[in-house]
């Protein structure tokens, strides 16, 4: 059985617990009733899966390709240094 | 009120006012303004753009509608080159790549940008306080917030600030602040507008739409926007909405729910005034049907399940490695923690980590698909509805705007709040917030690409209110 992950692991987030409100909304919806759905109904999708496009590359123009390196939040010589990845 | 969009294009096309003149007021009353509505001023790329529309006219060159046209954008879209904070520390200084496709289109019929504007952080709150710019005021009432979380994009249009503003409607985000300040806000039926370039929040009701003081305005920036794009597959083809041939009243059936306006929170004056308004469309001779909404005490349960999973996905990238502000730490999930924790608000953090609660073991399950179940239920409710009506009236919100600081300390009442909002974005619906009726004005929603209808409803209220 794999290991429960903490919400402060799963959020990275610093302390993360349940708040008391959203534990609230959650019951709410242990308890709700719910309806038999019909799938027989149609609800107009907006989008039909087969009218999806070619999955294809498209290079990003220079300008976005520049904007890109300027928002790295480290850099160095053009390239974005990363933090320590091998550890532990 | 006459289209803001054409009386302006008229001042220009006339010559009274240049565009550059026109461009520097709006710039100076926006930085001016004690409203808290806008992050970052515009004023460089505007002023350039503006000059191009003066050169265009003074060589007796012909413009379009919205060419010269000042308009404002909620700081969650991009514009390449420009800021796109999301209101959050994280992104303060975090450049547009590109630009969203909503706001390319617009750039390219020639309107002008000339604000970002204040917002609650990634979309996260219901009245403009969950930001880092300052909590944004109401227009009519500077103690009250503005709403949220398109708050400073109707600030700015109830205060002319700004010709029109695009803002992006989640739960409600265009239609509740519209209503607090007393503008028109319309939330596309989804898929009609692309989201490309809009930070997503909750992606499955993520929508873009304008805000503006008229009813033709919403027309002419709909019919600049909508359509299928390449980058963002839910989007559709749709026709061009057309105000001009009136609504035959006759062809009309009215619903509202009856469970919406029994709800004990709700203000006993809007209450009121709502079932004023129905009086008055019954004597009209409009057939009028209270409809039932099964899933209304469960209806607030249900969206915030869904938004906060969906939002802990699409904010899971914002972790300081490839942009926003990174934190330094001895470990790289250290550097995370850091990082996010000090990035994100505290509304921000509740909702992530809700999210990853009703994703979790244990949850997943119970919570997160009994909420898909329950929306599907929503969903196929709609659908049985509108075989019987055309148009569903409901209250905007079901109290007055609050008091600026008193929101954020009781999360629970602010997300029941948003009771009257969500379930229209749950069933992807047009709903239009006309300021009419309610202190907070009513909502009009009709089915599925039925856009046009909400708003020529809109139009016949307008007549015999």
């Amino acid at each position: 059985m794999s290991k429960m992950m903490s919400l402060e692991d799963l959020s990275s987030i610093k302390g993360a617990t349940s708040s008391k409100a959203i534990e609230e909304l959650f019951n709410n919806i242990k308890k709700a009733p719910l309806n038999d759905i019909d799938n027989n109904v149609n609800n107009n999708p907006i989008v039909e899966v087969s009218n999806l496009r070619q999955d294809v590359v498209i290079s990003s123009s220079e300008t976005e390709k520049n904007i890109i390196k300027q928002n790295f939040p480290k850099e160095k010589n053009g390239y974005l240094v990363v933090s320590k990845v091998i550890e532990n | 009120m006459a289209s803001a969009i054409i009386q302006t294009h008229e001042k220009l096309v006339k010559k009274e006012i240049s565009c550059t003149q026109l461009v520097k007021e709006k710039l100076e009353a926006l930085a001016k303004n004690q409203y808290n509505s806008v992050n970052f001023l515009l004023s460089d790329l505007a002023l350039a753009k503006a000059k191009q529309v003066d050169d265009k006219i003074a060589k007796g060159e012909k413009i379009g509608l919205l060419e010269g046209i000042p308009f404002g954008v909620k700081d969650v879209f991009l514009l390449q080159g420009q800021h796109a904070s999301a209101s959050s520390k994280f992104l303060k200084n975090y450049i547009s790549p590109y630009t969203a496709t909503a706001i390319q289109k617009l750039v390219d019929a020639g309107a002008i940008p000339v604000c970002k504007e204040n917002a609650d952080s990634f979309g996260h709150g219901s009245t403009s306080e969950n930001t880092i710019f300052g909590s944004v005021k109401n227009a009519h009432n500077e103690e009250l917030v503005g709403g949220g979380s398109s708050g400073g994009s109707a600030v700015n249009v109830a205060k002319e600030y700004t010709v029109f503003s695009i803002g992006g409607d989640t739960g409600g985000s265009i239609r509740q602040p519209a209503g607090y300040n007393k503008v028109y806000g319309f939330k596309p039926t989804y898929g009609r507008i692309s989201r490309y370039g809009l930070m997503a929040y909750a992606s499955s009701t993520d929508c873009v739409g304008p805000i503006t003081s008229s009813l033709e305005d919403i027309e002419l920036v709909m019919n600049v926007i909508s359509g299928k794009d390449y980058h963002d597959q839910t989007t559709y083809e749709s026709q061009a909405i057309n105000l001009a041939p009136a609504l035959t009243p006759e062809s009309v059936t009215v619903g509202y729910y009856g469970d919406f306006i029994d709800n004990k929170g709700l203000d006993e004056k809007i209450k009121s005034d709502f079932l004023a308004v129905i009086e008055k469309i019954k004597a009209k001779g409009i057939q009028v049907k209270a409809l039932s909404f099964k899933n209304a005490d469960t209806l607030v349960s249900t969206y915030y399940a869904l938004a906060m999973a969906e939002t802990a996905s699409n904010l899971a990238r914002l972790d300081g490695s490839m942009y926003g502000e990174r934190i330094a730490a001895d470990t790289l999930k250290e550097s995370y923690a850091v990082t996010r924790s000090e990035g994100f608000t505290a509304e921000s953090q509740r909702r992530i980590v809700g999210g990853n609660q009703v994703l979790s073991q244990g949850y997943a399950d119970e919570i997160y698909l009994k909420a898909q179940a329950l929306r599907k239920n929503i969903i196929q409710l709609f659908t049985q509805d509108f075989k019987e009506v055309s148009v569903i009236l409901s209250p905007v919100s079901p109290t007055l705007p609050p008091k600026i600081g008193n929101s954020l300390k009781d999360p629970l009442a602010m997300y029941l709040s948003d009771i009257y909002t969500i379930g229209f974005s749950l069933g992807e619906l047009p709903t239009l917030t006309t300021p009419l009726g309610t202190a907070t004005g009513i909502q009009i929603t009709a089915d599925k690409k039925q856009d046009e209808l909400t708003l020529k409803f809109a139009k016949y209220l307008n007549e015999i209110l």
